[in-house]
């Protein structure tokens, strides 16, 4: 570590690994707003969760459930955080050089959501079938021959050090992306963008391979007879669709307080729209491959987890995450004047945001009441909770450094980028 | 009327009609692409609408300053996407329901589920076709013949130069003060190219 940056009290690490270098940044590039930025959604994430609190006193299981989906939607944004900020640094890119210090502060969310996943650990029992022993034993009435015979897969102890590697593996690659690029804002070291290639393209191989199966074991494995080897694909295209969202919301929040008003430019939220609009027409391609496979192959362990979704109330909610995922934002994001028109463009974020929490949703409530659809309150109370809490910490991460790279090579190149 | 209306049309894609006494235009060469860039920008706000640039790379807002707007060819894209889709959808219908019903495993004759691949495929074939057939008819190609070709120094255009063309079909082109025009820009080697349809 250089002399320009230095690190934080470890007991801040949660928060940033780094000191605030807000004072080193460029005028144009300091952050210039109130702390209500992050002060907001810490109040609404504080109130979310002792509302939370509530449901876990009144019903344990409801709660585990709804947590798991709120802290499934924040792990999406940072794992499509993660991909992004990789992807730039392998293609060299240089139009969104702008932008990714949103992404690049949002990486530093994996230690956190290792924290706030503490309760999903307590709740194992009930969120997830295959930790009943009785499934194991021949002798006992609720013996379960295919569970058995995944057992030495789905067993809680290797569970816990599959999910422990994986958060150890996603905060290592960030730690290095993060540090090395608050480190080049103030040290003009030219070794730096080759060594965040080095460590994007080690974070991109082996942290494919991590993020399917970190959503084989902590969604797939909810309905443990299911499988389905697309899935990790489609964790993933949501994902990558959320931080295109984020990455545009963040930006018309900052410009309407006064920063970065010259720096991003209707250019780049034209690209970021495009991307927005190419992974909802991504994610709708790899649902339909893995629900077409299923429809084609008709085999009765995997048609279940349709099932489960198209009875009892059910399918109105995959036809709702069917035309609000897909095929009205598809329609609505195609033009290139939707695209440029701020309000619109935050809007379709704001919604394509939903839609992605809403598909959490989908895979994991009708686990807890397959006979029984229902959007519950303390499922939205979870949610903001978990992301009002999730985005305070990212507001104030973001507000310590500078609003861009400040000395990337390739930042001149994003300033002049054009996009007619 | 017609004739008017088909030399409109030809005259978005870039192909001007000599006038009068075979005079097809003036063109100007400029020293950079910066000046071209200046002087398209100039002409156009002169009122002039018939005229283009030629360079040998492409230039950065030079569709801007000759206030091209957007291009309509993503409404022929959607106009081939709804084609394709549509013939895909009525295909598949058509051979498993109508004319060769076959029961595969209980399965229903026509079902919207694997026919989607093919819907798929068919919209994006088409629309992607019609893209191309689309880009190249509304840039009026493919154009062995251009009458620009009779001038020997728009030759370089390939290499090191920069010209402004302005069409005699413009309505507001007058040999005298378009000539005028170009020179006041910092147009260099004003040539007048007549076009009489024949080789020289």
């Amino acid at each position: 570590m250089s002399e320009t940056v230095k690190r934080n009290n470890p007991l801040f690490w949660l928060i940033d690994p780094l000191r605030s270098t807000a004072s080193q940044a460029d005028a144009a590039y300091r952050y210039s707003w109130s702390q209500m930025a992050w002060m907001l959604p810490l109040a609404i994430g504080i109130a979310g969760l002792v509302i939370s609190a509530v449901g876990w006193a009144t019903n344990s299981e409801q709660f585990y459930f709804s947590y798991l989906i709120g802290w499934a939607f924040c792990l999406s944004l940072t794992v499509g955080a993660y991909f992004f900020v990789i992807i730039q640094h392998l293609t060299k890119a240089r139009w969104s050089v702008v932008v990714r210090r949103i992404p690049e502060a949002l990486i530093w969310s994996f230690p956190l959501l290792m924290v706030l996943g503490i309760p999903i650990l307590l709740g194992m029992h009930d969120l997830y079938h295959w930790t009943h022993h009785d499934l194991f034993d021949p002798a006992s009435e609720h013996f379960d021959p295919v569970l058995a015979g995944k057992e030495s897969y789905l067993n809680t102890p290797f569970f816990l050090a599959r999910v422990a590697f994986y958060f150890i593996f996603w905060t290592f690659i960030s730690f290095k992306l993060y540090t090395l690029s608050i480190r080049q804002d103030n040290d003009p070291d030219p070794s730096i963008p080759k060594l965040q290639r080095k460590y994007a393209a080690v974070g991109l191989g082996i942290g494919a391979v991590v993020t399917a199966f970190a959503s084989f074991d902590i969604l797939m494995s909810l309905d443990p007879h299911w499988f389905s080897t697309i899935f990790g694909i489609y964790f993933f295209a949501g994902s990558f669709m959320s931080i295109m969202a984020v990455m545009i919301l963040v930006s018309i929040v900052l410009q309407n307080n006064g920063m970065l008003k010259k720096e991003i430019k209707l250019d780049h939220y034209q690209d970021l729209g495009k991307f927005l609009f190419a992974f909802t027409v991504f994610w709708a391609y790899i649902a339909f491959s893995q629900y077409m496979l299923i429809w084609y192959g008709n085999l009765p362990e995997e048609t279940i987890f349709f099932r489960h979704r198209m009875e009892h109330g059910w399918e109105v909610y995959s036809a709702i995450l069917l035309i609000g995922h897909f095929i009205l934002p598809f329609v609505l994001l195609i033009g290139r004047w939707g695209k440029r028109w701020l309000p619109y463009l935050g809007f379709m974020a704001i919604w394509m945001l939903t839609m992605q929490w809403f598909d959490m949703f989908w895979l994991i409530k009708p686990v807890m009441e397959a006979e029984h659809a229902s959007l519950g309150f303390y499922d939205v109370a979870a949610w903001l909770g978990l992301f009002g809490v999730f985005a305070a910490a990212f507001m104030y991460r973001f507000s310590r450094h500078a609003l861009v790279p400040q000395r990337d090579p390739r930042l001149h190149k994003s300033l002049s980028f054009t996009n007619s | 009327m017609l004739n008017q209306i088909a030399s409109e049309v030809k005259a978005t894609m870039g192909i001007y009609e000599a006038q009068e006494e075979a005079l097809y235009g003036i063109m100007a060469e400029f020293a950079h692409p910066g000046e071209l860039l200046h002087a398209a920008g100039a002409v156009r706000e002169a009122g002039y609408r018939h005229f283009d640039t030629h360079s040998p790379f492409p230039i950065h807002g030079m569709d801007k300053a000759m206030g091209m707007g957007n291009s309509i060819v993503g409404w022929i894209t959607l106009g081939g996407g709804i084609v394709g889709l549509t013939l895909a959808t009525w295909m598949q219908w058509w051979m498993s329901e109508v004319s060769y019903p076959i029961n595969i495993s209980g399965k229903p004759f026509f079902a919207i589920e694997p026919s989607i691949p093919v819907m798929f495929e068919l919209t994006v074939l088409i629309a992607s076709l019609s893209t191309v057939a689309g880009m190249f008819a509304l840039n009026g190609l493919p154009r062995p013949y251009n009458p620009l070709f009779y001038s020997t120094n728009f030759l370089r255009v390939t290499d090191d130069a920069f010209f402004l063309h302005i069409a005699a079909s413009d309505k507001q082109f007058d040999l005298v003060s378009t000539q005028k025009l170009l020179k006041d820009l910092g147009g260099k080697n004003i040539e007048t190219i007549r076009d009489s349809g024949e080789e020289d």
